[in-house]
């Protein structure tokens, strides 16, 4: 193992406390010691990283395993980036500065498809050859996972190894069984083919995708008879088994999310049909109100920070919401710890609670009706009515608060211009609402409305639905229409929704339009000042020229239900017949209850125990 | 309530952490140790914490001081051994004294700063080697000027220095110069040791670029502190 010696680069960046490490409650492991050393990198800054819970989690657990070391990367930041390539210093690891390509194994959590880029010039910045195959045994084993790995072929040619689903179990499984065949001496060869019996593991070079002339997949061969037909994703069924860490590393920099996160359950219930953690995050796991608290009161102890926040989909679905929420609370004012309760439903209790916690500082309430019309929003299966929004806004008038923002998609199947004209009348509404209520102040309320664009994502019923060819037509309509004094409007650029729809339900071939535009300098795209619109191009024009039509084949092209899919590959545990009847059902504008209420046969507790299906029936 | 300060020392990576990051670093480090701050009054309270001098991005040092409040007296001892069972590497907890309810603040006290400096000198650059550098010319200059960046104003200000070096001792050694200074640092009257260094670059008709540069803050006086 060797150390690089980076202080002359730190005094000569704008950020040097990102890549320092250091930090209360790092774990440092001897690297001699380990069986196997894993590299775990957040292909983007370390203040984005960091606020990922997700790695937090593994690090400890892998951490926790005798024979097992993990330590971070992240992607330097241009400036920094600049000056390694000129002084040859190679992407290292925060803990030890070791070379990342002296690790054992390099894995890429994947969250979103605008940082495919920089996993890409990670591993080139490293010093490792980009492609699986170019590869030999003394490179790092390259392995991905996360909600992007459940369309895992566009990265296919570039990642080793995928592990499919949650993380807990089946990535110290495999690191542990990797160290066996190192010690033992064993091939790589050797050890990928025992290795695919791991739950959650997809080993690409086992298999080969075949095309019909069109472009369309016709069918996927497999290499080795002992790759599995399909991979199932790993899921942990006990969450209150799950080790939970308790002694987060405390960043010494200000990071994006900077406080103590309790995550409370896993999956969702509601079944919006364009959301894909609502599929494969199937079924809900919820831990238990006594894990819960236990977790906040020794994370506010062992960080000592002053703000704590809930993770799950849908906070106010907790089925122990109420009890939970006033413990918490009793908790976090004893402590002068600030608590957050993100994703709320605005019923009479939850405002009991946001009136208490945010007594002194109203923020502002954020509603998520996704669409403007009723008949929208039962395609989409959001299932909150006008009635619900307005009758929420007049309380929270009522109560004091001067700003509430709303969120709303664009482009999403079956929209017409009606839809984005209910967007504005919302707006309008709840503006003139405020007028006529003639609370104190009411002249400083203001509204937000943000608009996103719709991308279409695997495994979810909208699998199957094109994205928008454009949406600047409608950008413009809408914003002729959000004038309105006391409302402001904002909506997302198009070109990254036209990439990220690309790789959200790419094949093997779009790895040649990502490492084109990598070779053209794309990297960072989702910030603007980074997003390079003529490399990008340039890549359209290369992967044209390769294969005889754009990438809008992935993108505008509506699929029918009998194409072979990409990910078709990943069993995401929810049957194809539950997407395509939930699809149907959208075409119809017919809505489907919550899980709560009845089992809708999505296919999940066929394998797996789902708890609370039907508990309200 | 009850009075407090805190003497620590900053080494390794842990120099890359600005100030307002140890402002924010210190908050939880009092909290993790099960030690209650006193809070301002007001909309937005906040912990009564300061530190007696900023330290700049960089710099290491052995003599930072933090004075704070808690809610309940403690023994002095209990918390400097408190806060060290909760620090991060690099950072250490040196003493800790509690100080009479009122008085001057340590910021308003501070007058001092002593400092231990190498510069690694390109001999190429300076146009000589590190033991043949003039440093006695260079002090006895009418005049030694830099040019300095002021507050809210875009154009740097040309100001002398010399009045602001209390002490300066020097060596040189396989062409690094080792300096041993004390400035002036505080309200009054303050120099960056930064700027010493670029009236050292000024006078040889070079600039030191900042990675030749190490600089580490040995001790800080107080005035009417019993340090």
């Amino acid at each position: 193992m060797s150390t690089i010696h980076i202080e002359s680069l730190l005094k000569k960046v704008e950020k040097p406390g990102r890549y320092i490490g250091g930090e209360f409650n790092e774990i440092r492991k001897d690297h001699a010691a380990a069986g196997t050393t894993f590299a775990f990198a957040f292909p983007d800054l370390y203040e984005i990283g960091m606020s990922y819970m997700g790695m937090q989690i593994l690090y400890n657990i892998i951490n926790h395993e005798e024979s097992l070391l993990c330590e971070r990367v992240f992607a330097p930041a241009v400036d920094m980036e600049k000056l390694m390539r000129e002084e040859g210093v190679p992407l290292f690891a925060l803990e030890s500065k070791t070379p990342v390509r002296e690790f054992d194994v390099l894995g890429f959590t994947l969250q979103y498809e605008m940082s495919f880029t920089n996993m890409l010039n990670m591993l080139d910045l490293a010093g490792i050859p980009l492609h699986a195959d170019e590869r030999g045994a003394d490179a790092p084993l390259i392995i991905a996972g996360g909600p992007c790995a459940y369309d895992p072929e566009p990265l296919a040619d570039f990642v080793d190894v995928f592990l499919i689903g949650d993380g807990e179990e089946s990535l110290p499984a495999f690191l542990k069984l990797y160290g066996e065949y190192k010690a033992a001496g064993k091939s790589r060869k050797a050890f990928l083919q025992e290795a695919v019996k791991i739950q959650g593991v997809y080993v690409p070079r086992f298999y080969e995708p075949v095309y019909n002339e069109d472009g369309t997949l016709k069918e996927v061969r497999k290499l080795y008879d002992g790759a599995p037909d399909r991979v199932r994703k790993a899921m942990v069924q006990e969450l209150d088994l799950a080790e939970y860490p308790v002694k987060p590393l405390v960043p010494m920099i200000e990071i994006v999310q900077d406080r103590a996160v309790v995550e409370l359950f896993r999956g969702c219930t509601r079944g919006c049909r364009f959301c894909q953690a609502g599929m494969i995050y199937r079924p809900v796991r919820e831990r238990s109100p006594e894990k819960i608290f236990a977790i906040a009161d020794q994370v506010t102890k062992n960080t000592g920070q002053d703000e704590m926040t809930l993770l799950s989909l849908s906070t106010s679905d907790y089925s122990h919401f109420e009890e939970m929420a006033t413990d918490l609370i009793d908790l976090c004012t004893e402590r002068h710890v600030g608590l957050s309760l993100p994703s709320l439903r605005l019923d009479s209790f939850s405002f009991k609670v946001l009136n208490e916690i945010q007594k002194y500082r109203k923020s502002g309430l954020t509603f998520a009706p996704e669409a403007g019309t009723q008949r929208l929003r039962n395609v989409i299966n959001k299932n909150i009515t006008e009635e619900n929004i307005f009758s929420s806004v007049r309380q929270a008038i009522e109560l004091g608060w001067k700003h509430i923002k709303f969120y709303f998609m664009m482009g999403l199947p079956g929209e017409t211009l009606e839809d984005l004209d209910g967007i504005a009348d919302i707006a309008q509404r709840v503006m003139q609402l405020n007028r006529e209520m003639h609370v104190a102040g009411s002249s400083r309320f203001n509204v937000t409305v943000s608009v996103s664009n719709f991308v279409p994502k695997a495994h979810t019923p909208f699998q199957w639905a094109p994205q928008d060819a454009d949406f600047t037509e409608k950008h413009d309509y809408l914003s002729a229409k959000m004038k309105i004094k006391g409302v402001s409007f904002h909506y997302h650029d198009d070109p990254v929704s036209r990439l990220e729809a690309v790789f959200a339900r790419g094949d093997r071939r779009t790895g040649y339009f990502l490492e084109q535009a990598w070779k053209n300098g794309c990297k960072f795209d989702s910030w603007s000042e980074n997003y390079s619109a003529e490399g990008w191009q340039k890549a359209e024009d290369a992967f044209r020229e390769k294969y005889g039509y754009g990438t809008d084949f992935y993108r505008t092209r509506e699929r029918s239900y009998e194409e072979v899919l990409p990910w078709d590959i990943v069993d995401c545990g929810v049957s194809k017949a539950f997407l395509m009847r939930e699809m149907e059902k959208a075409k119809e504008a017919v809505t489907t209850d919550d899980c709560r209420i009845r089992c809708n046969g999505c296919g999940v507790n066929t394998w797996a125990k789902c708890p609370l299906e039907g508990i309200h029936g | 309530m009850a009075r407090y300060y805190l003497v620590f020392s900053k080494n390794g990576y842990a120099v890359y952490t600005s100030h307002l990051d140890m402002q924010r670093f210190f908050k939880r480090a009092f909290a993790r140790a099960e030690i209650e701050l006193a809070f301002s009054n007001g909309f937005n309270p906040h912990p009564k914490m300061s530190f007696a001098q900023p330290l700049s991005l960089g710099y290491s040092s052995q003599s930072e001081y933090l004075e704070f409040q808690t809610k309940e007296q403690m023994p002095a001892e209990q918390i400097k051994s408190r806060l060290a069972e909760v620090m991060p590497e690099g950072i250490g907890i040196l003493r800790c004294v509690q100080l009479p309810d009122n008085g001057k603040s340590l910021a308003a006290m501070c007058v001092a700063a002593s400092y231990r400096i190498f510069i690694r000198w390109d001999e190429d650059e300076m146009g000589c080697r590190a033991d043949k550098f003039d440093m006695r010319g260079f002090l006895d200059q009418k005049e030694i000027l830099v040019l300095k960046r002021m507050k809210k104003k875009k154009e740097p200000k040309e100001i002398d220095i010399k009045s602001k070096i209390r002490e300066i001792e020097w060596a040189a050694q396989d062409n690094i110069i080792i300096m041993s200074t004390k400035l002036d640092a505080g309200s009054d009257s303050n120099l960056s040791p930064d700027l010493l260094i670029q009236a050292i670059g000024r006078y040889t008709g070079a600039v030191i670029p900042p990675e030749n540069v190490e600089i580490s803050r040995v001790d800080m006086e107080l005035d009417g502190l019993n340090q």
